[in-house]
């Protein structure tokens, strides 16, 4: 591949950090780190990805899947936060528990999910709120994301509404918590549970089986995850176990601890002074990535060549992909897919042009949704400690031989 | 045409195997971290393998001494992390020394 020998000087063991280090204390953001290989083992159901951790798993997608609408299965990322993970699910016992403050209490085997309720679909976008992390300066806590953190698939399941209505809510009832299988290896450590106002749900929210046409892949949540759209993954709980409601918010530490941004306009702070009040990461801000070309590829001077990549934003839809090949001096309208798979999924995009001067050639995208919101800077983008919903315009530098 | 025929039946029988063990127990690999060796390396082997590898570690790039100090803390304060005070202080030095960028704060 043509970027490892762009980076050659660079240290690519597995996941080092090559950026992050010269910590200006004011808190400050750039391009995120483009720079790791995948790794040389596979993981099930996984084509090798870029590998962070194997207890838990932890997987990016490499920046050259990002040209297709559907992210394939065998590549999409991979998050778990606890050690232990069951590796074995028995498919005929499996059961999703409804519990609380319901009229009936349910268990939904996996055969009665996909027999006794009305099927469904939504292709969407599953994005890490901590994808991208290692854009910001000084390091954020959490895992230090490039940008593949994120996928896009068409999910096959089951209302979540509907799966309430049947259970019946009881007077009062107000808040779901949804929990995995997934359990931390210290009985003290808080287990990972998200919890849903009922006002949220909407019909979008679904319980699913089937990605992409197939049984989910064990490492995506097999056999049922959670799917929100237009909103971060810390929210679509995978290998989902049991769904409790309640009439109050519990106050868990993954929703109020981790996976949360200062509660104030500009969703930021700086590192010496923390913003006191904050609130849990909720719907995803508009974003692109440029799939090809990559960093340090060699395009030929004065023949055709293509950008393309995918843009996608929390449910509004995607307006318009804008390229510059100056430095943001002026922009040019990309191409756009039909859109065909709704507003939850990428669009693609793509622009041709014939570089004009030999050397270094930095090309940019930038998202703008049908609210009018658009992609800042690296540079413009506030830095917080969680280092969540960076969307940065992607900058991909280039040589013209 | 033939050619994409070709790659279709490649691909197919590249994903066979892989699906097939999802019937079964997945078998997650282990993944051997090029971890650093050193002075306190037990102390970590011992204290900061129970709930994740060490491939957590190398992740955060290098940093300063009270990056480290504060990631320690993170640990014992949230995640509940049984670690001794002076297991603690030989947990962060290993992690300066061998993770570090040289600078304290
Ligand atoms: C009791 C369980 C536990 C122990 C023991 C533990 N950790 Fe962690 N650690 C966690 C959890 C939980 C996370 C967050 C998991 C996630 O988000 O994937 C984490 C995350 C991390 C991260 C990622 C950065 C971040 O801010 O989340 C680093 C680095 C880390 N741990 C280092 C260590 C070191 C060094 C030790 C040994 C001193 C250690 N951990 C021991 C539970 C533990």
């Amino acid at each position: 591949m043509k970027r490892r020998e762009f980076f050659k000087t660079a240290a690519v063991t597995a996941g080092a950090a090559a950026l992050g280090t010269t910590a200006a204390e004011a808190g400050v953001t750039h391009q995120p780190i483009d720079n790791r290989k995948v790794g040389n083992v596979a993981f099930p159901e996984k084509r090798p990805l870029i590998t962070y951790s194997d207890r838990p798993p932890l997987l990016e997608t490499p920046r050259e899947v990002f040209t297709c609408a559907l992210t394939p299965n065998d590549q999409f990322f991979v998050r778990w936060h606890m050690p232990d993970i069951p590796t074995y699910i028995d498919t005929d016992k499996f059961t999703i528990n409804i519990k609380g403050l319901v009229k009936k209490e349910l268990k939904i085997s996996l055969k009665e999910l996909k027999e006794d309720y009305e099927q469904v679909e939504v292709a969407a976008v599953l994005q890490c709120g901590g994808n991208s992390r290692s854009a910001f300066t000084p390091t954020p806590g959490g895992i230090q994301w490039g940008s593949g953190a994120m996928g896009c698939a068409q999910w096959k399941g089951v209302r979540l509404r509907d799966i309430l209505d049947r259970a019946g809510l009881k007077k009062g009832a107000e808040w779901l918590a949804v929990q995995g299988r997934e359990k931390a290896a210290y009985y003290e450590t808080p287990n990972f549970i998200r919890e849903l106002h009922l006002d949220e749900l909407d019909d979008h929210v679904i319980i699913a089986y089937q990605m992409n046409g197939e049984d989910l892949p064990y490492l995506n949540g097999f056999p049922v995850r959670l799917i929100v759209p237009g909103v971060y993954s810390d929210s679509w709980i995978k290998m989902i176990s049991e769904i409790t409601v309640t009439d109050k918010y519990q106050k868990l530490f993954f929703m109020d601890h981790a996976y949360v941004v200062p509660d104030n306009e500009c969703e930021c702070e700086t590192p010496e002074k923390l913003f006191p009040k904050t609130k849990p990461i909720w719907r995803m801000n508009v974003k692109s990535i440029i799939g090809y070309p990559e960093n340090g590829a060699k395009l030929t001077l004065k023949s055709q060549a293509v950008v393309r990549g995918v843009a996608f934003d929390g449910g509004a839809g995607i307006r318009e992909v804008q390229i510059s090949l100056d430095g943001g001096k002026t922009w040019d309208k990309a191409i756009l897919d039909s859109g065909k798979l709704g507003r939850y999924a990428y669009r693609t995009f793509r622009y041709g042009f014939k570089p004009k001067k030999l050397g270094k050639l930095q090309i940019m995208a930038k998202a703008i949704n049908k609210l009018g919101e658009e992609q800042p800077l690296a540079k413009d983008i506030k830095w917080n400690h969680g280092g969540y919903k960076y969307n940065g315009i992607d900058v991909v530098t280039v040589e013209v031989v | 045409m033939k050619v994409m025929k070709k790659v279709l039946l490649t691909a197919l029988i590249a994903a066979t195997p892989m699906m097939a063990q999802v019937k079964e127990k997945i078998e997650v690999p282990y993944i051997a971290f090029p971890i650093k060796m050193g002075k306190g390396f037990d102390v970590v082997q011992a204290n900061c393998l129970m709930c994740h590898s060490f491939g957590y570690i190398i992740n955060q790039g290098r940093q300063s001494k009270k990056f480290w100090e504060g990631k320690v803390n993170k640990m014992i304060v949230h995640f509940k992390a049984p670690i001794t005070d002076k297991d603690k202080k030989v947990i962060v030095n290993y992690l300066f020394k061998h993770y570090g960028n040289g600078k304290e704060q």
